[in-house]
């Protein structure tokens, strides 16, 4: 691109990271305030937000050491009968504090899904939205994303870790590269919406080389209904993401993980059922407030929705 | 006397391949545009008019090449644009812009004015740093917006705005040709007569020529120096627009006057209407196209395809001009609302 000498006192917009312009024409205070209308959505928000204040500031937060053990083994929450005042949410069945490998685990849970749903998400993404912009390469590509798209998650998991030996990053991997056909083909559908207007033409008659015209026209017409589409898909990455750990796949102990976790409080399930518990309940909370949250972005930030 | 052509345009031809996929080759193909020839002087209007579908628009798209050409020949200025590499059309693309139908759609909505503006300007350095930004609010002023419009966003505007946006754009690089594609169709009467006043006051200023894809009769008529009407993809008739509108030699083009909407309620219909529908480009008629809904078809008709017969400043392609001439000529008014409207702006222009 020849953007040379651009003085001007707003200058052309260089789209290189494009996630700072998602959401130009509606104001965006305006969309933020319908959003928390919502009184789910906001509730979503509000918890998700809190969760992962929880697991960012773990090291600060927690109470103990997640790896720590301790005599103390099988403590139900203090709360409960039985519990001890020193760990608020009991201890597991080494005797470490359930609430320290929760702040912990939520860390790398959250980490896992983040990384995989934006590696699977941008690759996804770029596949889908090449295959929208040259209509020549559409049929191979979407073939070759059918294929891909055979393999479900959990086999390759297994089959990675087979290869790779166990460790989150052959977890990561799975879920990013089971995450691509799905952004894939979502990208391609809304790219295929944007190419059919007609500025991509106008676009073009202006001169526009392709990297151009894909990157200012294409993507930034894209790219925020692809972000809701992605903490849509960063709910269902999460779980997987703890199924995987549950069966063994992933982290590794002594390291705190939720899908670990749970797994691990099913040897105690009918004595201290809290262990596995309240790891599940996190989850669930977690899976349950990113989808609902991007549901309400969806609704708010959608033109096609809105009525 | 004769100026050399600014656009020359020879045989072009735009066929879209249909069916097949994957391992299968094309079915056939839909014959959008055949052998399209006309010439254009600078600053010259040439209407191309037609139904929808004869292959209007992509006979525009054609000759800037954002549709690829099956074959043919197009010359802009010495320069043949059919021939040019990638990096050398999108270069060439200074001289030639487009205006489109829709002014919701032909606007990045995620850009502002400012940037859409500055866009062409900086690419191809037409200037550059302060003398650019002076250049767009120049360019905002001459299409009849101001200054302070240009840190708005498309959807702020409305439709008669964006036209002006759009056409601003097209201005920027100071091209010699552009193509208005249907460029007044999506608008309402008043605000139609603004932007076709508006792009008659841009060519007399900076000179460029027109390729004007309408199938707004009146408009054409107010608009274009000459006339091409088109018929399944085809030329039928090129004449200067008081020719065309005063003796129309072929069948279609007379079906295509006589069909236009007539603004005096008491005006009895003239015979020999539009009768049928457009045949399918994909398997166009043998010999003269349009013979399936001539009045006037005749045997030779169906097997020859008729070549064109020059008379004075027209170009028709009819096998039956002499029997097509002698009816009567076609007087068609402005219709009144946009005659009034023209009149109004037409006495204000004239006060200054």
């Amino acid at each position: 691109m020849t953007m040379a000498t651009d003085t001007a006192d707003r200058p052309l917009a260089m789209p290189a990271n494009d996630g700072g312009e998602v959401a130009a024409p509606p104001p965006r205070a305006h969309w933020l305030r319908r959003l928390l209308r919502d009184k789910a959505a906001a509730a979503a928000i509000l918890l998700l937000a809190l969760i992962c204040l929880g697991a960012i500031l773990a090291p600060w937060l927690a109470p103990y050491d997640p790896a720590l053990n301790s005599r103390a083994v099988m403590k139900p929450p203090s709360f409960m009968k039985g519990g001890v005042p020193e760990h608020l949410l009991g201890t597991d069945g080494q005797g470490r504090d359930i609430l320290s490998r929760l702040l912990y685990g939520s860390r790398l849970t959250l980490l896992i899904g983040l990384v995989a749903v934006g590696l699977g998400g941008a690759v996804g993404s770029f596949i889908g939205l090449l295959s929208a912009f040259y209509a020549r390469l559409d049929p191979w590509v979407m073939r070759g994303i059918d294929i891909l798209l055979s393999f479900p998650a959990i086999l390759l998991g297994l089959a990675l870790v087979a290869v790779m030996g166990q460790g989150i990053v052959p977890v990561i991997i799975a879920l990013a590269v089971s995450s691509v056909p799905d952004c894939a083909r979502i990208a391609r559908g809304i790219a295929m919406g944007v190419m059919k207007q007609e500025f991509i033409e106008a676009g073009r008659a202006v001169g526009l080389s392709d990297v151009a015209l894909f990157r200012r026209y294409l993507l930034r017409n894209c790219i925020s209904s692809i972000m809701i589409f992605l903490s849509l898909r960063f709910g269902q990455i999460i779980l997987i993401g703890a199924t995987l750990s549950f069966l063994g796949l992933g982290a590794q102990p002594p390291a705190a993980e939720l899908g670990m976790m749970a797994a691990q409080g099913r040897e105690y399930l009918l004595f201290a059922p809290h262990i596995a518990v309240i790891p599940s309940v996190l989850i669930f909370l977690i899976v349950l407030t990113a989808n609902v949250a991007g549901d309400a972005l969806r609704d708010v930030l959608d033109p096609r929705l809105q009525t | 006397m004769t100026t050399p052509p600014l656009l020359e345009v020879e045989k072009l031809t735009k066929h879209f391949p249909v069916g097949g996929g994957l391992f299968r080759g094309p079915k056939g193909a839909v014959q959008a545009v055949t052998d399209v020839s006309f010439s254009l002087k600078p600053g010259e209007t040439l209407a191309i008019v037609g139904e929808s579908g004869c292959g209007k628009s992509t006979t525009g798209r054609a000759l800037l090449r954002l549709l690829e050409p099956t074959s043919g020949r197009v010359v802009l200025n010495g320069e043949e644009i059919t021939g040019l590499a990638p990096s050398q059309l999108r270069a060439a693309r200074r001289h030639m812009q487009m205006i489109f139908q829709d002014p919701f759609g032909s606007l990045n909505p995620r850009m502002t004015v400012r940037e859409t503006l500055l866009e062409p300007v900086l690419l191809h350095e037409v200037a550059s740093g302060e003398r650019a930004t002076k250049w767009v609010e120049t360019l905002l002023t001459t299409v009849g917006l101001s200054a302070h419009h240009a840190d708005r966003y498309p959807h702020e505007f409305s439709g008669g705005q964006r036209q002006r946006i759009c056409i601003a754009r097209a201005l920027s690089t100071r091209p010699r040709l552009i193509v208005c594609d249907e460029a007044v169709s999506a608008l309402d009467v008043s605000v139609q007569a603004q932007i076709v006043n508006l792009l008659q006051d841009l060519q007399r200023e900076f000179g460029m020529a027109y390729v004007f894809i309408s199938h707004d009769l009146s408009v054409v008529r107010h608009i274009a120096d000459r006339v091409a009407v088109m018929y399944l993809g085809r030329i039928v008739e090129e004449a200067p627009v008081e020719e065309i509108f005063a003796r129309p030699r072929h069948p279609y083009t007379r079906m295509l006057l006589e069909a236009a909407p007539k603004p005096e309620p008491g005006q009895a219909r003239r015979e020999g209407a539009a009768q049928g529908d457009t045949p399918s480009a994909l398997k166009p008629p043998s010999g003269c196209a349009f013979h399936p809904r001539c009045p006037l078809a005749s045997e030779v008709c169906k097997t020859t395809r008729p070549g064109d017969t020059v008379i004075g400043a027209a170009r028709v392609a009819c096998h039956h001009i002499e029997a097509a001439t002698e009816r009567t000529s076609i007087e068609r008014p402005w219709p009144p609302a946009l005659a009034a409207r023209l009149k109004v702006l037409a006495e204000a222009r004239a006060r200054g």
